[in-house]
């Protein structure tokens, strides 16, 4: 059971891991701001998703499991807020505002 | 200072303050102030105190910031929204990760206008950070009227469309604006 546990979390973490680096090389080949904000909300949202759902069986009691499930509802109430919010005035002022 | 007591929903809707419900909203956010700072600390015993300051300052913080209001939500439609939600997360993310990592690098960025349904305010503002975590479109504040400039990957895709069928399901998880068509 842990064995399988393990490889579960093993599976699900380099998944993400993969899709942070996927994030990474979009922010730097997109070619303007914007598209590169996609690039960081939506698959650094997936990417985190996939490295908490593989950490939960590693967690220390329920309260360890809500405590990692809270860091990425956080991280993507302030990554959707913060994406409007640079997005909003890079179209106000251009890129180079 | 006197509160009216007599009050139908559609009032309470913009009364920031001493309107029924703000009870209620307090109670309820307060209750969940706490219980997030319970997971945080792992209910350590000794810092319960500080726990109960803490989710009370949280409270009157988030009730001046965000007033009490209607939301009518309704749990079954809002848990097959957040299960809708999670998948679209994966396509979303999915999506731009295979933009990132062809060679060919496949963008047709531009911006679309859409006409919301939803009036400004909390609601609106709930659907816009959805729709930034979406596949394809990137909310970037007001446009002419009741629209919403977007930003897109790909405008090629029928966004408006697809935006419309979201903000629909959306209005009957949050309990929104009643619109049809």
């Amino acid at each position: 059971m842990n064995l399988v546990l393990d490889i579960f979390t093993v599976s699900a973490v380099s998944a993400g891991a993969l899709f942070l680096l996927a994030g990474t090389v979009g922010l730097l080949r997109f070619p303007d701001p914007l598209t590169r904000l996609h690039a960081l909300t939506k698959v650094d949202n997936l990417g985190l998703g996939l490295v908490v759902l593989g950490l939960l069986p590693q967690a220390d009691g329920p309260f360890g499991a809500l405590k990692l499930v809270s860091i990425w509802l956080l991280v993507q109430l302030s990554g959707a807020i913060v994406a409007q919010l640079i997005a909003g005035a890079v179209r106000q002022r251009g890129p180079h505002g | 200072m006197e509160v009216s007591r007599v009050m139908n929903s559609s009032e309470t809707q913009s009364r920031p303050a001493n309107s029924p419900g703000t009870l209620g909203s307090a109670i309820s956010r307060a209750a969940g102030f706490f219980g997030f700072w319970l997971v945080l600390t792992g209910a350590d015993t000794g810092d319960l105190a500080a726990g109960l300051f803490a989710a009370v300052a949280a409270t009157w913080a988030s009730l001046r910031l965000m007033p009490a209001q209607e939301w009518n939500l309704h749990p079954i439609k809002l848990a097959k929204f957040v299960l809708h939600f999670l998948r679209q997360s994966i396509v979303a993310g999915t999506d731009v990760a295979m933009r990132a990592l062809d060679p060919r690098l496949p963008l047709r960025p531009g911006f679309v206008v859409y006409q919301a349904h939803l009036p400004p305010g909390t609601k609106r503002d709930t659907f816009c950070a959805i729709m930034s975590l979406l596949p394809g479109t990137l909310p970037c504040g007001p446009a002419e009227g009741n629209g919403l400039t977007i930003h897109c990957l790909d405008v090629t895709q029928p966004v408006v469309e697809q935006l419309a069928a979201e903000e629909a399901l959306c209005v009957q998880a949050l309990g929104g604006a009643q619109r049809h068509g």
